[in-house]
Parts: structure tokens; C-alpha cells; sequence
């Protein structure tokens, strides 16, 4: 399912304070099928974005199109809107209600009127997407691990099987191990039910190894949108609005600054070991033509 | 003399049915001044050392040590709070850690609750709002600020009660990485100029490479206690305890490199050997 | 949207009615809500409305932000304007439509109540929540009631979960609108159905939210523990309250003010507006 946003804005009225302008002029098209990565800082317009993205938040003007129709066109496409973008709050795990890890994840799809053997099969497709151990589904969610409960709430949205699947800060306060195991299952969900996947976050490491396109808010505008590549060429522009390149970026980028011939698109830490492998056996085989 | 010192601490969480041990036979000693860095899983743990320390939690055997006075069951009141002035604490969450509705208030309420005479009070909350940047925002409702910002607030909260050392309960968190920069500097500072002891809970790498010391707990157990450069030599294992190492690191290890590099710059020299030789 | 509640909060500033201590604002309060009981026209009404709208500029508040917080009342004035406006059969009969009969005497009366309502809660909400800050609010509260301490009342204790409850207000108040978003975001509908199932459709909202502000609590307590919170005894406070000039004036002047109202009474006024 294509999503596209058309000259997205959104002012903020907010009682008390001055009219905000959140989001301005956004457009931009999510690649079907793709891991989109939305980044920028708290306070860039990324979360009021994506709320708009699936109808929790009305924009002041513009349009989101799935399939090319306008989701605000009116009630009905608005609701179903609801059930195919599917939006994964910041700290999910504090939504959990139900007596059961398994009730909890079939809350979505009882909401959408599917039959209780669906709901079953659903609910245990998500607990594997997620790798949650099957034998979790009859406790307390209450009485799971921070890890677990956030790959819980996760299933919750997975088991309405969106075809757009959004994710705010989904690996926000866990370990590395609990980071992994939450993208991972991303990447599942995705591999196995061809949906597109957008993750919003502020971690530049998370965002160089697992998304494919890259769109970069800064002050409520989106300031780049591409693939990883290209966006990781602009280390420079990246940094000056407040975002963090990976450290082996920056590392990379301090060995070009003393002259050594390196691309300029490395983000990852395999990136950096082939290229530089590769400069080294080049500076051996000229060092050896050289004498 | 350590400032602070355990020796065979244990806890066990009583739970009816099922008794959890958590910590198992942890003895470490901290020094005056030092800045050390508590690695560790979630779960490891980590947080449970935290809460012992400042005496929140009751160890189910061993013994705790803070500035010569030994932590046991019969302290009075009067010593409890004496031992937790020296000790002060940050939380994880900025939300759940303000009394206060003003923010000048809210790090007033430590020094408040010690029975200090108001101009006292004063003087000390101008400062240690000056000491983490916030003096601007003294009358500030603290629901409205952000959350680098609430949890500098609440540095200033532990730094009016005068303590001599301050522990971190992975302050970071739950921040961006520009509020866990501001965190971090105003840690540094603490440190630096205050000579503030700062123990620094938390389970991101790139905090625990600024530390002098790093001690990594996994199952509750002290797995390494080192430099950075001492502990983060140790990738493989570290990788198999589910931590992380710097990516300088990381990529010097896979290049096979020598030294330690902790930083990019590091990271470029080391490279650079490499190429040379 | 529930962020947009803006009744009973406050506006940091330096004005006048700021400045003032906390207890004479809350005297002050008492003394306007009997003052209002008082007034027995629609013009020593129409006087302590105005006064409470010429506080707004003396406490600095945008005069928007005070009309909004009026907002959500208006139902309730419109009901009692309505309902006074048929009930009261005084006076001279002026509309007699079928069963609608409207008396003057029912205007009056109608608008004094609307008047009387307006003017209660403006003046209320601008004397104390807006222009005083919640903790100098309790702090008052605290200082003006610990004579009670004496007869074994925990005023300490109640001032201070007072504190902690206004404080954590505006925190769960984000807290419940986030989880609503999430859980409409899983299809959850708030909107319609019988009342039994609307009711019903809260249960995920209330257990996650009961859940984290039972959390919050842990977590706070055990902060509040660690800066070695104690109770109430042996602690002092950073800002002590004490009465200034400017309190006195402020009393003086609202003394006048009450007796000119009170003289009102028996002004010769038309009949009519009496009510």
C-alpha cells in the first residue's frame, strides 16, 4: 500500500500557549514495502507527523493518501484508515490493560470484528513476529519484563496486520540485546507480510542499520528525504541541526579530513571494515609499485 | 579509607512463591572523587546495587560501608537520613522524581526536609541551579520543560542537600540525545569541579567510555572492574553479556588493530598505524 | 482535546495579585463569596461581576485565557439562566405564549444568577489558581490551619498531598490523552454504542492509567525517601510567608469595596432590580 503526504501542516492552537506550527508543508512518498526511517529531534514535528499519518490527528492542511485517496476524505475511509496504518506509541507497554498477554494482543483485531478463530491465529502470528515465547500468552502482561511488555504492545498492532506499520521510538530505554530483539521482529513483520514499516527515532545507529530510506525533520520542515546513502552524505548538515551521526562516521570522516581516500557513506561498523581493508590493500599494492 | 564499601553483598526479592536472588556476593569499594560507571543489562542487577546504597532496599546479607559507618537494620532515623544526605540519588523517570510545582521549590524540598534555616536554603538552590544551568527557569512550572532539562532539575534537588556522592540510576534513559548530552556534561561537571563522587548506572557505552572506572555487573555478579580502555578491550565477552562496545572500538577489534581506541579520533590514529605498517 | 483544561492553573508572574501573600488572597476569597451572597440587585451583581473582570489586568492574565476557562460553564449558566427565567413568576407578566410566560421579575432574576455565577467563578479562579502558585496555595493553607495540629489534625500531611496531587495533574492528564490516541490507534471506540458499552470501552484507559499512577507513586515515594522526607517534623521551608503593607492595603481597599456593596442594599434603587 502506497502512502503519500501531500503538503502536510499542522498548527498546534493549544489553549494557553501561542498557535505552533508543528508540521510545515510536509511531502513526501513512503516507498512501498520499505523500512522508512523518520528522524530528527524532540520537538522537529516527527510524532505530530506521523499521528497525522493514520487520521489521530486532522492536519490544518494538506492531504495523506493511501492508494491515492485521501484519508480525511470522510468518516469511513478515515476509520478504515485507522485499521491499515497501524501507529505504535512511545513506551507501548504502558497501554497494556487485559488480564492476558494473549487478550491483550487480540485487542486490535476483536476492535476490527474478526472471527475468534482468526483472532487466535493472529495472536499468534504477531507473538512470533515479535519472538515472544508462546508459552507468555496465558500470564499477566503485568508480570513480564520491560523487553517483553514492549514487544507485547508491539504485537497488539502487528496482530491487525496493517500494511503500514508505524512505530514511535520503538527501542527507546532498552539494552542493546532488547533493541535488537525489537527490530528484528520489524524486520520480520516486514519480510513476511511484505507491509512497510516506518520507524521514527533519534538514534542515528539504529537508523543506519536498519532503514532502507531516511526522511529528516528539523524544525517542524523536512529538511532531507532519500535512501540511507544518500542521506548519510550530508554528515555535516545532520550534525548542524542537532542530529548525531555513528560514531564511525565521524570516524571516517576524520581520516578523510587527513587525506585518505574514503567514501563518503559509511555508517556502519562492516561498512567501515571492508572500506577499510580495501584502501589498505590499495596503499600496500602502491606502496609496493612505489619502491 | 573507600568512601563507600560492600563486601559479599546479596539480595534476594521475597516473593511468596518464587524468591528471585538478584545480587550475589558484590564487593566493591569506591574512592572519594572517583567517576565510575556501573555497566550492566537490564536485569542485571544494577538497579538493585542502587537502592541498597541508598538504603532504600535492605541487603539479605553482606555488609555496606558509607564514610566509615557501617549500613545495618537498627540505624535510627537521624543516622538513615545522615547516610542518605551523602548519597544522593537521580532516577530513570524525570516525571516521577518532582515534588514540586516550581521549580525552585521542588530543589528546595531535599534541603527543607534536613532542617536547614531558609537564607541557607536560599543560597544554596540559587547555586545549585546555577551549577546545572537552570537558573533561568527558577520559577518554572516543571511539567513544562523538557526532559533534559527536569532531569538537571532534579541534579539540583540531590546537589542542595551538599552530598558527597551522587548515583545515576540510568538518568539517560529516557531522554534524547540532546537532553543526555546535558545530562552527561552537568555528570562531568559535577565531577570535575565539585569533586563530586559519581557513580553512573546505565547501559549505554558511550556515557561509560567518560568515566575513570567501569564496572560491569551481569546476573548480579561483578563481571569486569577496570579502566574504559581496560574493559572495553574485552569485546567478545562483552558482546556475549549483551553490552555494547563503542564503535571505535568495535571496528579497531575487527581490523584486528592495536590499542584500545575508545573514541573516533582514537579510532582514526589507530587506523592510521595500521596503514603505516 | 483533555490538554485544553486550563480551570485551576496557574500563571506564573509579578503582578499585584501575585505578590500577595496566599493567605490574604484566600481570606480575601471568603470575603468576596460572602459579598457576592450579599448583594441582593442586579446592580451590586453587575458591580462585583466588573470588579472580578478588572482584577484580570491587575493579575496580568490574558483576558482570553479567563473567558476560555468560563468555556466549559456555560451550559451550567444557560440551565440556571432558563430555568429562572420561566420559574420566577414576579412582577410584571411580559410574554404570555401558550405555556411560556416570562415575568420581569424572571429577567432579573435570570441575569443576576447568570451575573452570580460568572462572577463566583472568575473571581475565585483569579484570586487563587491563576495569580497563586498551587504550592503557596497549600503553603497558606498549611500555615493558616496549623493552629490544628495542636488538636492532632495532620495538617502537614494533607497539605503535602496536595501538593503532590496538583503537581501530578497536568502529568496524568497528558498521560490519559496518550492513552486514548494509542488505544484508538488499536481501533478502541470511545465515540459510540450504548452508554454500557462506552462505559465498557474506558476499561482500557482506566487499568493502564490506574496501573502508572500507581508506579508514579512507588517511584515518587522512594524519591521523596531518598532527599529524606521525614514527615513534617524538623522541617523547615525555604520561603516563609509573611503579611506585607501590601496585604493590608489590599484588605482595607476590599473592606471598603464589601461595605459599599453591603450599603447598596439599601440604596434606593427601582424596585425592579431588586431580587
Amino acid at each position: 500500500m502506497k502512502l503519500e503526504l501531500k503538503n502536510l501542516s499542522y498548527t498546534y492552537s493549544g489553549g494557553t500557549t501561542f498557535a505552533r506550527q508543528a508540521v510545515d508543508d510536509v511531502s513526501a512518498v513512503i516507498r512501498e514495502g520499505s523500512i522508512t526511517g523518520i528522524i530528527g529531534h524532540t520537538g522537529s514535528g516527527k510524532s505530530t507527523l506521523v499521528q497525522m499519518m493514520n487520521g489521530l490527528l486532522t492536519p490544518s492542511s494538506g492531504e495523506v493518501l493511501l492508494d491515492g485517496v485521501n484519508i480525511f476524505s470522510d468518516k469511513k475511509t478515515l476509520r478504515d484508515a485507522r485499521f491499515k496504518v497501524g501507529l505504535v506509541f512511545q513506551y507501548p507497554e504502558y497501554q497494556l490493560f487485559e488480564e492476558t498477554v494473549a487478550k491483550d494482543i487480540g485487542f486490535g483485531p476483536k476492535n476490527q470484528k474478526l472471527s475468534p478463530e482468526e483472532i487466535a491465529t493472529r495472536t499468534l502470528e504477531a507473538a512470533d513476529f515479535v519472538g515472544l515465547d508462546r508459552e507468555l500468552l496465558g500470564k499477566s502482561p503485568f508480570d513480564l519484563s520491560g523487553g517483553q511488555k514492549r514487544r507485547v504492545a508491539i504485537a497488539g498492532v502487528m496482530a491487525m496486520r496493517p500494511p503500514i506499520l508505524i512505530l514511535d521510538e520503538p527501542a527507546s530505554g532498552l539494552d542493546p540485546v532488547g533493541r535488537e530483539e525489537i527490530f528484528g521482529g520489524l524486520c520480520r513483520y516486514r519480510d513476511q507480510t511484505g507491509a512497510t514499516v516506518v520507524i521514527v527515532s533519534h538514534s542515528m545507529e539504529d537508523m543506519a542499520r536498519y532503514a532502507e530510506d531516511i526522511l529528516v525533520m528539523s524544525d517542524s520542515r523536512l529538511l532531507l528525504s532519500g535512501s540511507r546513502d544518500e542521506i548519510f552524505k550530508n554528515a555535516d548538515l545532520l550534525c548542524s541541526v542537532g542530529l548525531d551521526v555513528p560514531e564511525v562516521t565521524h570516524l571516517i570522516s576524520e581520516l578523510r579530513r587527513r587525506g585518505y581516500d574514503l567514501p563518503d557513506n559509511i555508517y556502519t561498523v562492516e561498512g567501515a571494515e571492508a572500506a577499510l581493508r580495501a584502501l589498505k590493500a590499495k596503499l600496500q599494492r602502491e606502496g609496493a609499485t612505489g619502491c | 579509607m573507600p568512601f563507600i564499601e560492600t563486601k559479599n553483598l546479596s539480595f534476594t526479592y521475597t516473593d511468596e512463591d518464587d524468591p528471585q536472588p538478584v545480587l550475589h556476593e558484590v564487593s566493591l569499594s569506591f574512592e572519594k572523587g572517583e567517576f565510575v560507571a556501573i555497566l550492566g543489562r537490564n536485569g542485571s542487577g544494577k538497579s538493585t546495587f542502587a537502592k541498597l546504597l541508598n538504603l532504600v532496599l535492605e541487603a539479605t546479607d553482606g555488609t555496606i560501608t558509607i564514610d566509615g559507618k557501617s549500613v545495618h537494620a537498627e540505624l535510627s532515623e537521624a543516622e538513615i537520613i545522615d547516610l542518605r544526605k551523602k548519597v544522593g540519588m537521580v532516577f530513570q523517570n524525570p516525571d516521577n522524581q518532582l515534588v514540586a510545582t516550581v521549580v525552585e521549590e521542588d530543589v528546595a524540598f531535599g534541603p527543607e526536609n534536613l532542617g536547614i534555616e531558609p537564607a541557607e536554603i536560599r543560597r544554596r538552590v540559587d547555586e545549585a541551579l546555577e551549577i546545572v544551568g537552570m537558573t533561568d527557569y527558577a520559577r518554572h512550572a516543571p511539567h513544562k520543560l523538557s526532559g533534559g532539562q527536569k532531569q538537571r532539575i532534579a541534579i539540583a534537588g540531590v546537589i542542595a542537600m551538599l552530598p558527597d556522592c551522587i548515583l545515576f540510576d540510568e538518568s539517560t534513559a529516557m531522554l534524547d540525545p540532546r537532553g543526555r548530552a546535558e545530562v552527561m556534561e552537568t555528570v562531568e561537571k559535577l565531577n570535575r569541579e565539585q569533586g563530586i563522587t559519581v557513580l553512573l548506572i546505565t547501559h549505554n557505552m558511550d556515557e561509560a567510555v567518560r568515566a575513570d572506572r567501569v564496572v560491569v555487573i551481569d546476573d548480579g555478579r561483578v563481571q569486569m572492574d577496570g579502566t574504559p580502555r581496560e574493559v572495553f578491550a574485552k569485546v567478545d565477552e562483552l558482546f556475549a553479556l549483551g553490552l555494547a562496545v563503542p564503535q571505535a572500538t568495535e571496528l579497531a577489534a575487527r581490523l584486528e588493530l592495536s590499542g584500545v581506541p575508545l573514541t573516533p579520533v582514537e579510532g582514526a590514529d589507530a587506523v592510521e598505524n595500521w596503514f603505516n605498517t | 482535546m483533555l490538554k485544553d483544561i486550563t480551570l485551576g492553573q496557574y500563571f506564573p508572574g509579578n503582578s499585584l495579585l501575585h505578590k500577595l501573600d496566599p493567605r490574604m488572597k484566600l481570606i480575601l476569597t471568603l470575603l468576596y463569596i460572602v459579598t457576592i451572597f450579599f448583594a441582593n440587585n442586579l446592580i451590586t451583581v453587575a458591580i462585583l461581576t466588573l470588579a472580578a473582570f478588572l482584577l484580570v489586568p491587575l493579575g496580568q492574565i490574558p483576558m482570553k485565557t479567563v473567558l476560555k476557562s468560563l468555556k466549559p460553564l456555560r451550559w451550567i449558566i444557560l440551565f440556571t439562566t432558563v430555568l429562572n427565567l420561566f420559574w420566577v413568576k414576579d412582577g410584571k407578566q411580559l410574554v404570555d405564549f401558550y405555556f411560556i410566560d416570562i415575568y420581569s421579575g424572571g429577567i432579573v432574576y435570570a441575569a443576576s444568577m447568570a451575573l452570580r455565577v460568572t462572577a463566583l467563578l472568575a473571581g475565585t479562579t483569579l484570586l487563587i489558581s491563576y495569580t497563586t502558585s498551587p504550592i503557596a496555595l497549600t503553603d497558606g493553607l498549611e500555615q493558616m490551619l496549623s493552629p490544628l495540629k495542636k488538636i492532632k489534625v495532620p495538617v502537614h500531611e494533607f497539605a503535602m498531598m496536595m501538593t503532590i496531587a496538583l503537581r501530578f495533574i497536568p502529568t496524568l492528564i497528558e498521560e490519559t490523552d496518550k492513552i486514548m490516541s494509542a488505544q484508538k490507534a488499536r481501533g478502541a471506540d470511545f465515540e459510540t454504542g450504548s452508554l454500557l458499552s462506552r462505559a465498557k470501552a474506558l476499561i482500557p484507559i482506566f487499568i493502564p492509567l490506574f496501573v502508572s499512577a500507581i508506579r508514579r507513586a512507588d517511584d515518587l515515594a522512594t524519591a521523596m525517601e531518598c532527599r529524606c522526607y521525614h514527615g513534617g517534623t524538623g522541617r523547615t521551608r525555604m520561603n516563609r510567608l509573611h503579611y506585607s503593607l501590601r496585604d493590608l492595603f489590599a484588605l482595607l481597599c476590599f473592606l471598603l469595596f464589601m461595605a459599599g456593596i453591603i450599603a447598596l442594599r439599601w440604596a434606593p434603587l427601582p424596585a425592579f432590580l431588586g431580587i
